[in-house]
């Protein structure tokens, strides 16, 4: 297991060096961040008058993990999936990322850019009874500090936006034909992880 | 370098202004208006119009080769059905308030608000009226809105249903109580025609219709009998073109429907079945209540059995969804045999051993009765909604939905073909 470890490290050792190289060869590369979603919601409160307004924090759980193919040294694309644990929806994004390093340091510290877009999944979702829920498009433009190790692993912490699209059907009152709640989740993801 | 850096954290950071969670639900209820419609409009306005589409369906009602289909709180539509295959709309009578309709030879009667109108439709395309008896029903309601007359006045004072979409922001967190958006304090009682029944054969002269069991009109001998809320009103229409009101009974609270069958006369309530003697057709009298769950529950009757249907729903709350068998065998006290549960039943039709339910937005189902232990599902054809159902004689079925009229053969009770649709053009719901 341990050797198996060292060759591991051995080869991504190995094709960094590629990296630096001006024969680039793609190699796999993965990232994986876990952080939180800031954000805040202002809504009506219901039958008030005149209507006034309520405005709330909001802050979920975010895990999601890279996988993909450092294609230029400075580019790498690949598949972006996670969770994201809203407090009434907890969805599971698949989605296109691509990875772009904005600074062409020498240095341990580079600055890079980060894109994913894609679809979030209800697949973990649970519903409360007469509810359905049901995910919707996600969009993810973001950047980020690699701070890299001598191993060829670095770390990373990012900054990105989050826009999260989902739709809820709800149980009918009276009178009622028709309900459900559109829902645009706009956050500031801020996370922290690692890159190997 | 720099410049990358700074762009793009100003970018960034622009992007969060606008960290805000954007919900909004958006719900779709009927709302109920105050209109007030006079009586001297409404007498006037019985006329016979160019066909047109069917928006709002209600009951349905077959004389021969035609069928009446009611539009809500508008009048009927005479449809050419001499080809079940091809069914034409061929023209439209227009009788504010109409939701009840019963052909007897060339006269039809029908509800138009607090009166009862005769008509002649000896040709379907110019219907004359030759009768009205006036202010006979002092209150009735269509789709869960009631009306009631005013005679001092001579105004009827209606409620108008319209479909209404309101949007409001929301938290996001929608797991929330549904009632907080509050709801409408009237009930959806829905008015329509839900339940059918099979032929009434042989009961009378002089050749008439067929209606569904929700029918609130029943004629049998020389009487139409009419039932409201709480009671049923009998007109004499001995002169077919003048009908005469007549006797007056009380039966209880939450009537829904009647269905002669036979001598008898099947009244069904919210509370359960009440089955009248008719062999006085002028003094109908009570034999006996089967009582039962509150629910919404359409009767039908063949021989000694008669089915009744339960649903839940906004109105019928404590409803459940089921079908009864009953043995009426001693009329004086029908006694439940077997219960099977259902979707949500709503119109039925016999025409033993085939029973045909509505199972509302779930379909219609093609059931097997003949042993009332062990009732067998045929056939169950989704993708559509079914509301009501009269199955004739020559082994074919109308159907009337939401969406559409249809029409099927059922010389195979497992396999229903459709012969033909005629759809609904709804613009909301």
């Amino acid at each position: 297991m341990k050797k198996l470890f060292l060759a591991l490290l051995f080869t991504h050792a190995l094709i960094y060096s590629f990296t630096l190289s001006a024969q680039h060869k793609p190699h796999y590369v993965n990232m994986t961040e876990v952080g939180g979603l800031f954000g805040r919601v202002v809504y009506d409160i219901p039958w008030s008058v005149p209507l006034s307004q309520q405005v709330e924090n909001r802050l979920s759980l975010t895990i999601q993990t890279f996988n993909g193919v450092q294609l230029k040294p400075r580019l790498a694309v690949g598949l972006t999936t996670g969770l994201d644990w809203y407090n009434t929806a907890l969805l599971t994004p698949i989605a296109a990322g691509v990875r772009y390093d904005l600074t062409r340091s020498k240095k341990d510290v580079a600055l890079i850019g980060t894109l994913d877009a894609g679809y979030g999944f209800n697949w973990l979702h649970v519903n409360n009874t007469g509810y359905d829920t049901q995910g919707g498009m996600m969009l993810s433009p973001g950047i980020g500090l690699k701070f890299g190790f001598k191993s060829g692993s670095a770390m990373l912490l990012s900054l990105s936006y989050k826009r999260q699209e989902a739709k809820v059907t709800k149980p009918l009152g009276w009178g009622e034909i028709e309900k459900w709640e559109d829902r645009v989740y706009n956050r500031m993801a801020l996370r922290f992880g690692f890159m190997f | 370098m720099k410049k990358i850096l700074l762009l793009s954290l100003f970018s960034v950071s622009l992007l969060q202004w606008s960290c805000t969670d954007q919900c909004t639900e958006t719900r779709k209820y009927k709302r109920y208006t105050s209109v007030s419609v006079s009586l001297a409009d409404i007498r006037q306005g019985v006329r016979t119009e160019s066909a047109r589409d069917l928006i709002n369906p209600g009951k349905i009602y077959t004389k021969g080769n035609y069928l009446f289909i009611n539009e809500l709180k508008e009048g009927l539509h005479v449809v050419d059905n001499s080809n079940p295959s091809a069914p034409k709309i061929i023209s439209f009578i227009k009788i504010p308030g109409n939701g009840d309709m019963a052909v007897r030879g060339n006269i039809l009667y029908a509800d138009s608000y607090s009166d009862l109108v005769a008509l002649d439709i000896s040709n379907p395309l110019t219907i004359k009226e030759v009768g009205r008896e006036n202010d006979v029903f002092t209150t009735g309601q269509f789709e869960g809105a009631w009306w009631g007359v005013n005679t001092l006045t001579g105004v009827i004072n209606d409620q108008k249903m319209e479909i209404v979409t309101e949007t409001v922001k929301t938290n996001c967190e929608g797991g929330g109580n549904g009632s907080w958006w509050g709801g409408v304090a009237f009930s959806a009682f829905d008015s329509r025609a839900l339940q059918s029944s099979a032929p009434t054969s042989g009961s009378t002269a002089n050749s008439q219709g067929q209606a569904g069991s929700m029918a609130r009109f029943a004629l049998y001998s020389n009487y139409l009998y009419t039932v409201g809320q709480n009671e049923m009103q009998l007109f004499d229409i001995r002169t077919p073109d003048k009908p005469r009101r007549s006797t007056k009974i009380n039966v209880g609270r939450g009537i829904e429907t009647i269905f002669p069958y036979k001598d008898k006369l099947f009244i069904g309530s919210t509370t359960g079945m009440f089955i009248y003697d008719n062999s006085n057709p002028e003094r109908p009298e009570q034999l006996s209540v089967y009582q039962h769950a509150m629910s919404c529950d359409p009767v039908v009757v063949t021989d000694n059995r008669a089915y009744v249907t339960l649903r839940s729903g906004t109105t019928c709350n404590r409803g459940l969804n089921q079908l009864d068998v009953i043995d009426i065998t001693d009329l004086r006290s029908p006694r439940l045999l077997k219960s099977y549960p259902m979707q949500n039943p709503h119109g039925l039709g016999v025409d033993f051993p085939n029973l045909f339910l509505c199972e509302g937005t779930h379909g219609l189902k093609s059931l097997n009765v003949a042993n009332d232990f062990d009732v067998k599902q045929l056939q169950h054809l989704t993708g559509m909604d079914a509301y009501d159902v009269i199955p004739l004689s020559s082994k074919s079925l109308l159907m009337i939905g939401k969406d559409g009229f249809y029409q099927f053969d059922t010389s195979d009770p497992s396999n229903l073909r459709q012969l033909s649709k005629i759809p609904v053009k709804r613009v909301d719901i």
